[in-house]
């Protein structure tokens, strides 16, 4: 691997958070989080990410006053250290409450639409009638699509957000942002609505469908953990893949396999390896072939810097000694969540599975989920490499062609398993001094994590209620990158298990889907038979 | 808290929304404990975590009117009087017409508005585009606008009561269901929870989409009916708009919030009856994308973020249903708001108060009675203004 710390892009700050105004630089690299947003001449607030971070035909968005480098409003994060109360704050004196609204209404909002020259005109609806729908093309999603073309099935499509292409894909990348439950008896009971691109909706009815979506890497909370530099191993991956250098040191976090692969691909510019936990064999030698240093057990004390990351202070766990490493990223590779969202919306039966720290769907041998029709491949079926995503794919798919109708034993419960072993860090590290920097627990919102535990002592609890409470979870992200945190969080803070404080629902659609392109769909939904 | 602290209250309310608080709020100030409040799900967990936030004083019935006023008054208190800020704002209801029709029957809803001392105003098409800017000009002939109606965000307006119910001695029992009552001689004596079974005289049905269950529970018949309402939220933009704005035709509603994103819905094409669960479906994405990108045209080009939905309590003739059951004593109804239950709340559940400490008010049984139904069709004029 060459160092391309002399001709590469820098990491761009292309945002500021929506209250603070902290520079914001790309942070997960899929197209989920808030840190890229720009806007081209038909859409607003598309992720700089997933457009391959073009240099031509974007602007940053306007929510940054002159530009999001220089951003002057960026004094109400240092005029407002411990937070802007806007649930119980701007209330007196009762004269001053219309220019309060006026004031926090003009510094809210990420962009006029009137900024849009020419909104994409809406097409003729795309409809398309299936057998099988493959959602996710990688590995598991390309193993069912070939089985199923070896048992004689060729009525597929595949919606792939990667724009990964095989046969039958829809062209370009296509999202499925929304799959209701099946209606029953329906010639083809499932109607999903995807996204295409940024400008045409789709909507493919079919009879079965099999979700091999795959996951994305968790967030991690620690005081100034939105700064820019802190990004996810998928955003590395795909900073490095648009040839925007995310780092020239960076500091790796997570004991596992997904370190080990950042440490593999791009590890002539880690400096560290930071572990929640113990560190994997395989991890292990990878680092101590690079002279990596390790540092398993330990804790993220917080970064430093402002517009980039300069140093990752860290403690060993148990109270151990306290370290600062110059780095100027912190690469986040430590928990990898499988996306629940389409089997949640579709009513699959959801399991809390301590070790992953995430919602898993039941499913039977075959991946079966508790809806009839509707499986589980890859990741989200449990599986853990690219043997067993490749096996679980056959398997569905097989299920699939044969007919067969099997069942999830839902009485069967699994086996139990530790808490995940992110519950005990944070425990350590929320009894650390709160210290003066920010904890964003919700980076989309701005939302501290000081506002949650306010929450929490006013009484308020469930992430349910929290969410509505503070806000977090309601940004572009989903929910994504602070729910998972925040609900370990709570869990701690309850005294009571993840499963017990809830999880949000998860509405759709699971990318924000713009209303140009649902318009086109309302002939062929309007159909009686629509879901 | 997860069982009742004591066997025998003054009031049961079911229901820990917004009337069933607001309710508990004014009993308590009264010094009308001990009072307990029992609710099935968690907090804002139903409609009045679900809502658009509006506020209106634009109705056709006089009655209505007069409480919406009244409950405006409430709202621009409510931050400084509990200490949450819901951030009441009055930016306006702009009602579009479509038709010479349509402006004619808004006009006589201006003339009732504006007879009750209210600044009502009769729009033209130019006027509206400058309240909506960016309106396609076929989107509307006129419409009406009165200044002074708002939206809010209904979370802290629950939040906020909650916590002055509790500071009161109030006890908020939630994830209890309330599974009946229990009578002697027409006359109510308690209340089954599957927390417990408590003892009162006097019970409050404020569960709005789940009062027509409860009512029945109790014995009672009811001419409630839950039906789904959806509702979506966009990306959040720059302010640009700042009425909310109503459409009567198809019930389309939309307005942009403080943290800058359009929140609105628009009525389902049938009935949909609440059976399916709190769910959203593609058919309502489709058309409330259609219909907004046909009303303003430049927000084709934003991200829809969340779509959800809710339950309406309607009845029949579109008045709330305020008042104890005739056919069994203490058992008190505060429920069939239709959708406008935050906007109601703060007025129309002063009066439900005063009723259950044996006051007198001002509304007329066979405008809002919960008896007005027992002979069929009610006599007295409907509110046909169920929108937004």
């Amino acid at each position: 691997m060459t160092n391309r710390s002399d001709g590469g892009r820098q990491l761009p700050i292309l945002q500021r958070s929506i209250r603070y105004h902290r520079p914001r630089a790309p942070f997960c690299g899929v197209g989920y989080c808030t840190n890229c947003l720009v806007r081209t001449d038909q859409r607003l607030n598309v992720r700089a990410c997933r457009e391959g971070f073009p240099t031509r035909g974007v602007r940053a968005t306007s929510h940054a006053w002159p530009s999001p480098q220089h951003d002057l409003l960026g004094v109400l994060d240092l005029l407002f250290p411990r937070g802007i109360d806007t649930l119980r704050g701007f209330r007196r004196p009762a004269w001053a409450v219309p220019a309060y609204q006026r004031i926090v209404r003009r510094l809210a909002g990420y962009d006029n639409p009137d900024s849009v020259a020419s909104p994409p005109s809406s097409g003729p609806p795309r409809t398309r009638s299936v057998d099988v729908l493959v959602i996710g093309y990688g590995t598991s999603g390309a193993a069912a699509v070939d089985e199923l073309k070896a048992r004689g099935i060729d009525a597929i499509a595949v919606l792939d957000r990667n724009g990964a292409e095989g046969d039958g894909t829809m062209p370009g990348r296509t999202t499925a942002v929304f799959l209701p439950p099946p209606t029953r008896n329906a010639p083809y009971p499932f109607r999903v609505l995807a996204s295409e691109g940024s400008e045409r909706a789709v909507l493919v009815s079919a009879r079965k469908v099999i979700v091999a979506a795959g996951g994305y890497d968790a967030s991690l909370l620690f005081p100034g953990n939105d700064r820019p530099g802190v990004m996810t191993a998928d955003g590395a991956f795909s900073f490095e893949r648009d040839g925007i250098e995310p780092f020239l040191r960076a500091v790796v976090f997570g004991g596992g396999d997904r370190a080990r692969k950042v440490v593999e691909k791009l590890g002539d510019r880690v400096v560290a390896v930071v572990a929640p936990g113990e560190v994997g064999p395989d991890l292990a030698r990878a680092a101590s072939d690079r002279g990596i240093p390790l540092y398993p057990r330990s804790l993220v004390l917080g970064a430093r810097g402002r517009s980039r990351v300069r140093s990752i202070r860290i403690r060993a766990r148990s109270f151990g000694p306290r370290q600062t490493l110059g780095a100027d990223a912190l690469v986040l590779a430590h928990r990898r969540i499988p996306h629940p969202q389409l089997f949640f919306q579709a009513g699959a039966r959801m399991v809390w599975r301590p070790r992953v720290g995430a919602y898993l769907p039941a499913v039977d041998a075959h991946g079966a989920t508790t809806v009839p029709g509707l499986y589980a491949v890859g990741s989200a079926a449990g599986a853990v490499d690219l043997d067993s995503s490749r096996a679980s794919g056959r398997a569905a798919a097989r299920a699939v062609a044969e007919g067969a109708e099997p069942g999830v034993d839902v009485t069967r419960s699994s086996p139990p398993e530790p808490p995940n072993e992110m519950q005990g860090y944070y425990r350590e590290l929320l009894a650390e001094p709160e210290g003066f920097a920010k904890w964003i627990a919700c980076p989309c919102e701005d939302v501290l994590l000081r506002e949650l535990r306010r929450a929490n002592e006013d009484g308020y609890r469930g992430i349910e209620v929290i969410k509505r409470y503070t806000g977090l979870g309601t940004g572009l992200c989903q929910g994504r990158y602070c729910v998972p945190d925040a609900v370990l969080l709570l869990s701690i803070w309850e005294g009571r298990s993840p499963p017990e404080v809830g999880y949000i629902t998860q509405r759709p659609p699971v990318v924000p889907t713009t209303l140009g392109q649902l318009a086109t769909l309302e002939t062929p939904l309007s159909d009686p038979e629509a879901p | 808290m997860s069982a009742p602290t004591r066997s025998e209250y003054r009031t049961v309310i079911v229901g820990a929304g917004v009337i069933g608080l607001y309710t508990a709020y004014y009993l308590a100030r009264a010094g009308a404990g001990p009072i307990l409040v029992v609710d099935r799900g968690f907090l804002s967990s139903g409609a009045s975590g679900r809502n658009g936030g509006g506020v209106r004083q634009q109705w056709e019935t006089r009655a209505t009117v007069r409480l919406a006023r009244e409950s405006v008054g409430a709202y621009r208190r409510f931050a400084r009087d509990f200490g949450v800020n819901p951030w009441f704002r009055q930016s306006g209801y702009v009602f579009l017409a479509e038709n010479g029709a349509e402006l004619e029957r808004l006009r006589r809803v201006h003339d009732i508005v504006a007879s009750e001392g209210l600044p009502s105003e009769i729009l033209d098409s130019s006027r509206v585009a400058r309240l909506v800017p960016g309106i396609a000009p076929e989107a509307a002939v006129g419409g009406t606008y009165l200044s002074t109606d708002g939206t809010l965000y209904p979370f802290p307006v629950v939040w906020g009561l909650y916590e002055a119910v509790r500071a009161m001695g109030t006890e908020v029992l939630l994830g209890a269901e309330a599974l009946g009552v229990r009578s002697t001689d027409g006359h109510l004596t308690g209340v089954a929870t599957t927390k417990g079974t408590v003892a009162t005289s006097t019970c409050v049905n404020a569960a709005g989409g789940w009062s027509r269950d409860f009512s029945e529970r109790a014995g009672l018949t009811v001419a409630n009916a839950p039906t789904r309402h959806e509702i979506l939220a966009t990306e959040p933009l720059k302010p640009f708009l700042d009425p909310m704005v109503v459409r009567a035709r198809d019930g389309l509603y939309f307005s942009q919030t403080m943290r800058g994103e359009i929140v609105g819905g628009l009525s389902p094409p049938s009935q949909n009856p609440a059976t399916s669960a709190m769910s959203s479906s593609p058919a309502f994405l489709a058309r409330m994308a259609g219909a907004l990108v046909r009303i303003l045209p430049s927000l084709a080009s934003v991200g829809v973020l969340r779509a959800w939905s809710g339950l309406y309590d309607d009845t029949p003739d579109g008045l709330p249903v305020l008042g104890e059951d005739s056919h069994l004593g203490g058992f008190i109804h505060a429920n069939g708001f239709g959708g406008h239950g935050m906007m109601l709340a703060p007025s129309s559940t002063a009066r439900v108060a005063r009723m259950i400490l044996g006051e007198r008010v001002d509304l007329d049984p066979d405008e809002f009675g919960p008896q007005r139904f027992d002979g069929g069709q009610p006599s007295h004029a409907t509110e046909a203004l169920q929108l937004g």
